[in-house]
């Protein structure tokens, strides 16, 4: 019946979501479009270092190395010299692949550390990718400049909106649906004390293995749609340390571990930074939101979400005049 | 009787330190075994290596007859054992209700994305009822006191329906109609067939709910027997008074 009540917020999302393109204008559509890849990236963080507390600045290296994959194996890649182009059919699932088999490959066995060490072992994955795709075979990954002309999945900005839109919600319900399962709250308790949930009989390295997993599978899911959708990927955009801050803020400007809250951490970063545009130039529009978001993760760790909640819970306490549960 | 527990010859060092030196004792059966020693003398370590928080340098544990010294913790407490803390660690940021909830939750991530991984509700909220935090499901661990706190720990290693409890200063900072409380509750779970050991500087309420007393110093056995027995231990009283 709660599951039920809850999707019904989410089909108004939908809906209010659809229509849009019918009111606002085509820069306004193409802003959501970027949102909508934000948010999944945002999500995808979250449900890896938001749920389980295991902070990972390897992001991008999920999310560069599906889009990497499909580029090189599709139209204009770097396979073409020779003679190996597939159809995007095909090359989209194996991006992803890439991601999950990257990612358990790499990163699991870097989950027996925990705190900062994860930390650093995921941010050394993306330092070592970020080099590689420039250093090795040029001839295949495009070197520095990477790879452009790439085929786009559909064309046209409202077929390209509602192709984001759709994978958004799908991410993002898919995500919000294991975050409020029993999965999600033994992934959240492991964030608070590992020990305790494993001395409740609980595999933790199996939970976090899953929210890993699932974690890199949305993050390739969004690389390789994100990646055609721009119809280039170079080292320069997918590694850098600038698009892993993006991810990173949406996500706690948001209210890390909510899932909804990054949602509206993706479409708050990208709208302001736009927005932002006439009034700041070049890097005081980012030193700017940097400030911002320090500010909010300082004195509001909870993110929007949880400002949010506080002020709902305010209300309801105030209607119940006591107790909530029962 | 059957040993439900037994460790044999177990050694930790924590760098030049001997926490634990050569230990061995059992628990049998049907019995509640209390574990003294002053302070310092490796009680709680003795706890984490049963449990498998730390791996003992040398040394065996059997639990119901296998050998369980490798397996990690979680096997360890599917297979009947579960722990209190000494120094009570409730999930911060869940109501009581959730906290003890996950004590009860099955291995199983299919079961857990169904919904069919934690026991009935029901189940939980009877046995937060058993410890007396009925009224007090929807509080956080930071509007509890102490003695609520101790009772939540004892109701999620409950909720694990566990063979063996092995609880770690229950009674500490508990006034005495708590500990009166906890005590019943004990003793009704000991005629239900579970066994305990438990660590408690509080001798007077060890006293009538242990069967037997292992006394350990500097993580070495000093004497065993009865109660009364160890109160007249003149090693005893030397670990104790000096």
């Amino acid at each position: 019946m709660i599951l039920i009540k809850s999707l019904r917020w989410w089909l108004i999302g939908i809906a209010v979501m659809c229509i849009m393109p019918l009111f606002v204008s085509g820069g306004v559509l193409r802003l959501c479009i970027m949102a909508n890849f934000m948010v999944i990236f945002a999500v995808s963080w979250d449900m890896m270092s938001g749920y389980t507390g295991y902070v990972s600045f390897g992001h991008p290296f999920l999310i560069g190395l599906a889009g990497y994959v499909t580029a090189i194996l599709s139209d204009q890649g770097g396979f073409q010299a020779l003679h190996i182009v597939l159809p995007l059919h095909i090359t989209l699932p194996l991006g992803v692949a890439a991601a999950v088999g990257a990612g358990m490959l790499f990163f699991m066995p870097s989950m027996r550390v925990r705190g900062p060490y994860f930390s650093m072992v995921s941010l050394a994955f993306l330092m070592i990718i970020n080099i590689l795709m420039i250093a090795i075979r040029p001839d295949i990954t495009g070197g520095d400049r990477g790879l452009s002309g790439l085929p786009a999945v559909v064309t046209g900005l409202v077929p390209n909106y509602y192709l984001s839109l759709g994978l958004m919600f799908a991410v993002a319900i898919g995500l919000w649906y294991v975050g409020r399962s029993d999965v999600g709250k033994i992934i959240v308790a492991i964030r608070m004390d590992e020990d305790v949930v494993e001395a409740s009989g609980i595999s933790t390295y199996k939970f976090k293995r899953f929210a890993f997993i699932l974690s890199a599978l949305t993050a390739g899911i969004g690389g390789v749609f994100y990646t055609h959708y721009l119809g280039s990927i170079s080292p320069g955009g997918a590694f850098s340390t600038a698009f892993l801050w993006d991810i990173i803020i949406s996500s706690t400007v948001g209210g890390m571990g909510t899932i909804v809250g990054p949602m509206f951490g993706g479409y708050f970063l990208t709208f302001i930074l736009e927005y932002l545009r006439p009034y700041l130039f070049g890097t005081w529009r980012f030193f700017t939101y940097s400030v911002v978001a320090l500010f909010l993760i300082v004195y509001r760790p909870r993110g929007f979400y949880g400002i949010a909640q506080d002020i709902m819970n305010r209300f309801r306490r105030r209607r119940i005049g006591g107790e909530v549960y029962g | 009787m059957a040993k439900l527990l037994e460790v044999q010859g177990l050694t930790k060092r924590f760098g030049g330190l001997v926490a634990i030196n050569d230990l061995s004792f059992y628990v049998e059966e049907g019995e509640v075994l209390g574990l003294m020693g002053p302070n310092g003398a490796g009680k709680t370590t003795v706890f984490s290596i049963i449990m498998g928080d730390y791996r003992a340098d040398s040394g065996e544990v059997f639990f119901k007859g296998k050998d369980i010294t490798n397996l990690p913790t979680y096997q360890r407490v599917r297979m009947g054992i579960a722990r209190t803390y000494q120094v009570p660690r409730p999930f911060k940021e869940m109501t009581i209700f959730e906290d003890v909830r996950i004590g009860s939750m099955a291995p199983g991530i299919i079961k857990c994305l169904t919904g069919k991984a934690a026991a009935h509700d029901a189940v939980v909220r009877k046995i937060l009822e058993d410890v007396g935090l009925k009224e007090r499901l929807s509080m956080y661990p930071d509007e509890l006191t102490m003695g609520d706190l101790r009772r939540a720990e004892l109701a999620r290693a409950l909720a694990i329906n566990p063979k063996l409890l092995l609880l770690d200063e229950i009674f500490a900072g508990l006034t005495v109609a708590e500990i009166e409380e906890i005590d019943k509750l004990l003793r009704r779970k000991i005629e239900e067939g579970l066994n305990f050991i438990v660590v408690s500087h509080d001798l007077k309420a060890l006293a009538p709910l242990v069967d037997r007393v292992v006394v350990i110093h500097f993580g070495q056995l000093i004497a065993e027997g009865s109660f009364d027995q160890i109160i007249k231990n003149e090693k005893v009283k030397a670990a104790y008074f000096g």
